[in-house]
């Protein structure tokens, strides 16, 4: 029987989620719902608190305080029932090197009390999937770092989980094999499975999520990249003139609700309160001062952009933004 | 303690076994040198023109009055045979200890213990698993050397000799000591490989368990003590009782959280 049983309500509620180690908080007050197929992007620095929240939410290890639950089973006291519903793909692919790659399989299968006919579908219909079946009996040890974690990942979907957790899958893999693990990714999104995806690769964040939640010792913002980057972007006007824009930027300045504005050559960029009440009277003041103009656009901000000001720091920018 | 998981993690244990060829080697070749080396040690004692001394001889019948029947030959060969029933302790002893330490410090190395906890697997299933996978061969290679030598020994000596290798001190020193050492021995090589990364300082971190079986070989060998069934029945059950007091450690540092937050 598969464990992806659905249940109403989201496949993975953290509420005040907490775990100490020793007198150091590691994270706290989490609090987040997935929903069923939803790819969720846990993203922060090293040390923010990810993998402990990967752990703590595949009953790998216990809360501190607060409480979880997957498919509708608490994570604590029904810790056994969860990690049967959940697949978890660690920091490293861990496989035993010695073995195959149908024999890595077998004993997650036997783990996971597969009736042996079933394991066997399932491994070849996974090994195929991930382009491995005609490597099946070949040493682990000998595959490349990409065909590991894609070894991997089929290990953490054998048993059919009603989520999977992906730590740092694509970490420490050269651009090839990294391509490779998150078109594996993709796919099982394509799919409607539900996965935590655990990484600080803002691109592959931005790409495989449907929400992404920022952590550093707790949760700092969860929404989708859209609108993280679209309200990150809030606020900044680009213009782009005919000519040079000597002098705009004074003119600029005399517009209600601009807050600073920048010329470089022919582009000028406006901090602003509101873009869409401002950006009209921009124009007008911009037109009326002579300006030749070609294109006018609200700037998008980037994931990067959105992390380091959720973060509160930007590299080189002297530490801590206010 | 469910035992399809059981047997799944003791079958991964023993194929993972068969394809270190360092271990492998570990557990094949003493046990082979072991089976003839008391027989040609006998052999040469039992052909040769030397005689014990006199005073060791009263020493050592005085012990085993079951042995004033023998020839001073016989008794020469009896008394250099019966040092070798420690090697066959010292088998079940750095059999598991090699096995296990292999199998921990392995699993450390290459990072799947943190898959194999994801799994419903419980971590006494897990430690289970891997006792049983690191004092079976070490058993196994000691009662099958045992049995081998105890073959050749009938092929090769007279009843008299015969008897002493199969008398109630071998036996219940290969079927009932061997056993408790070889317990002791993963339960050493369980608690050592948790605090160390590398196999081979496990072993020898572990290995301080063969000093006391050294001792007794050395005691032995002067003929200050030749110790019967009894003596060993009794070695058994305290180092039994060790075994289990050792083991709750070793289930305490085997824990779930424990292997993923503190085992580096």
């Amino acid at each position: 029987m598969s464990a992806t049983a659905a249940t109403a309500g989201p496949t993975i509620r953290a509420t005040g989620l907490g775990r100490r180690f020793g007198e150091a908080w590691a994270v706290r007050n989490l609090s987040f719902d997935v929903a069923p197929g939803e790819v969720l992007g846990l993203l922060g620095p090293n040390g923010a608190g990810k993998t402990t929240t990967v752990r703590m939410l595949t009953a790998l290890i216990a809360a501190t305080e607060g409480s979880a639950s997957i498919d509708g089973r608490d994570v604590r006291r029904d810790a056994e029932d969860v990690r049967r519903r959940v697949g978890v793909l660690t920091e490293t692919p861990g496989l035993y090197e010695k073995l195959s790659a149908r024999a890595n399989l077998a004993f997650f299968g036997r783990l996971h009390r597969l009736p042996s006919d079933v394991a066997d579908e399932r491994i070849r219909r996974l090994l195929t999937l991930f382009d491995l079946w005609d490597r099946r009996d070949e040493p682990a040890g000998t595959f490349s770092k990409g065909m590991k974690q894609k070894l991997a990942i089929a290990r953490a979907l054998l048993h059919e989980p009603a989520v999977l957790f992906l730590d740092e899958p694509t970490a420490a893999l050269d651009p090839e094999a990294a391509f490779i693990v998150r078109d594996a990714i993709s796919r099982l999104r394509a799919a409607g499975r539900t996965i935590v995806l655990a990484t600080h690769n803002l691109d592959e964040a931005g790409r495989l999520c449907d929400r992404i939640a920022f952590i550093r010792g707790g949760l700092l913002r969860i929404d989708s990249p859209a609108r993280l980057r679209d309200e990150a972007g809030r606020g900044r006007v680009s213009v782009l003139f005919a000519a040079r824009a000597d002098g705009l930027a004074e003119a600029a300045l005399g517009v209600a609700g601009v807050r600073a504005a920048t010329a470089s050559d022919g582009r000028l960029d406006v901090d602003v309160d509101d873009p869409e009440q401002v950006t009209p009277a921009l124009v007008r003041t911009l037109v009326g001062a002579g300006a030749a103009i070609l294109e006018v656009r609200r700037q998008a901000a980037t994931l990067e952009d959105v992390y380091f000001e959720v973060m509160g720091v930007r590299p080189g920018a002297g530490g801590e933004l206010d | 303690m469910r035992p399809d998981i059981l047997r799944a993690v003791i079958g991964r244990e023993f194929a993972e076994l068969v394809r270190n060829r360092l271990l492998l080697f570990t557990i094949i070749v003493p046990p082979a040198l072991l089976t003839v080396a008391p027989l040609v040690v006998g052999t040469l004692v039992q052909g040769g023109e030397r005689s014990l001394p006199e005073s060791l001889l009263r020493q050592i019948i005085a012990q085993r009055p079951d042995w004033s029947s023998f020839s001073p030959r016989e008794l020469a060969a009896a008394f250099a045979i019966q040092q070798f029933l420690i090697y066959f302790l010292i088998l079940p002893a750095y059999i598991p200890l090699a096995v296990a330490s292999f199998s921990i410090i392995g699993e450390k190395q290459s990072r799947s213990l943190e898959a194999v906890l994801a799994t419903p697997i419980r971590t006494s299933e897990l430690l289970a698993g891997k006792a049983v996978a690191a004092l079976v061969p070490g058993l196994l290679a000691g009662w099958l050397t045992y049995v081998v030598f105890a073959t050749l020994a009938r092929i090769q000596y007279g009843p008299n000799l015969v008897a002493v290798v199969s008398d109630p001190s071998w036996l219940a020193g290969v079927f009932l000591l061997g056993p408790a050492i070889g317990l002791l021995s993963v339960v050493a090589g369980i608690i050592v490989s948790s605090r160390v990364n590398d196999p081979r300082t496990a072993q020898q971190i572990g290995g301080v368990i063969i000093v006391p079986i050294v001792a007794l070989t050395i005691l032995q060998s002067t003929g200050t003590i030749i110790v019967g069934a009894s003596g060993y029945a009794v070695a058994a059950i305290v180092v039994a009782a060790v075994a289990v007091a050792g083991l709750r450690l070793g289930v305490a540092l085997f824990g779930r959280e424990t292997i993923l937050t503190r085992w580096r």
